[in-house]
């Protein structure tokens, strides 16, 4: 039996724009959890370079996983440069921007990317929101009943 | 459908987030001796589970009996039934339940075991107990997650 790769026509691209080499080394945890991925890429900002090269790295890297269908950008701080250069391409680009990216969110974005881009940005949000528990708390709480 | 697999982690990120999705099952049955006594364990690997899918940890002796009742029970019989071992699977299936397509996920590297897959590496003991289940029928699919294209010769 042959596996399918993610080879459907007209899937939402993701690009992870972050400081640093975080979202590089996020998005290969996630593909350690889903498999290998296409059409997504991530996009590490070096605040000692130029804004416009910076920024055309980021408008590079969207273009390059868009299949009609439009583009995530997970980024990383909200207020952060990665964040407002992100923004700053929302006029020119099919894209939706979500801030405070962790491993649940590039998961669920992973997971459902045939969906419309507004709902794959909600469903996106509140993976990230409902990934973040006390689990010892939780734990606790099993164990009392 | 209904999974049968080895996974040395057992209940992990992989399973919760491409293989219950994937099969859609709705039990998740953990056949290992020690967590079948480990009752914190059992806790923490069951923690993440989304709610609608039952879980539930039994011995490997205990397989056959558990299986043949989930599966004549009403409801929803789609399953993912994970061993820690080759051996563990061997002894099931030689108990009596009953499979033909065996997964196998992740398998860890120790000295003195060949490497068939980034994820699975296997001992003189694992190679002669899959041997024996494809043998006796079994198909032997390496895969760590339902995208992975089969790569391993066996």
């Amino acid at each position: 039996m042959v596996a399918k790769t993610d080879k459907k026509d007209g899937v939402i691209g993701v690009v992870l724009v972050t400081h640093g080499t975080f979202g590089e080394t996020l998005l290969q945890a996630a593909e350690t959890v889903m498999g290998p991925q296409e059409n997504c890429l991530a996009v590490g900002v070096d605040v000692n370079k130029g804004v416009d090269e910076t920024l055309e790295g980021v408008r590079k890297a969207i273009h390059s996983v868009e299949q009609g269908k439009g583009v995530l950008a997970l980024t990383d701080l909200f207020g952060g440069s990665p964040t407002t250069m992100s923004l700053s391409l929302m006029k020119s680009e099919n894209l939706e921007v979500i801030t405070g990216v962790n491993l649940p969110m590039v998961v669920a974005a992973l997971q459902a990317r045939s969906m419309k881009l507004p709902e794959l940005a909600e469903k996106v949000m509140n993976a990230g929101q409902q990934g973040i528990k006390v689990a010892g708390a939780m734990l606790r709480k099993k164990a009392k009943k | 459908m209904t999974l049968v697999r080895i996974d040395n982690r057992l209940i992990h990120g992989q399973i919760i987030e491409t293989w219950l999705p994937y099969t859609g099952a709705k039990n998740v049955v953990v056949a290992n001796d020690e967590l079948a006594h480990d009752i914190l364990q059992q806790e923490i690997m069951s923690l993440a589970i989304p709610q609608a899918v039952k879980s539930s940890f039994v011995t490997v002796e205990e397989v056959p009996a558990i299986m043949s009742r989930l599966f004549s029970a009403p409801g929803d019989h789609d399953s993912i039934i994970l061993f820690s071992s080759c051996a563990d699977a061997r002894r099931a299936f030689d108990s009596g339940f009953d499979f033909h397509v065996l997964n196998i996920g992740n398998v860890h590297y120790s000295p003195g075991k060949r490497q068939v897959s980034p994820s699975v590496a296997l001992s003189d003991e694992d190679e002669t107990c899959l041997r024996h289940l494809n043998r006796k029928g079994v198909e032997l699919d390496f895969r760590c997650v339902p995208n992975d294209p089969v790569q391993v010769r066996f």
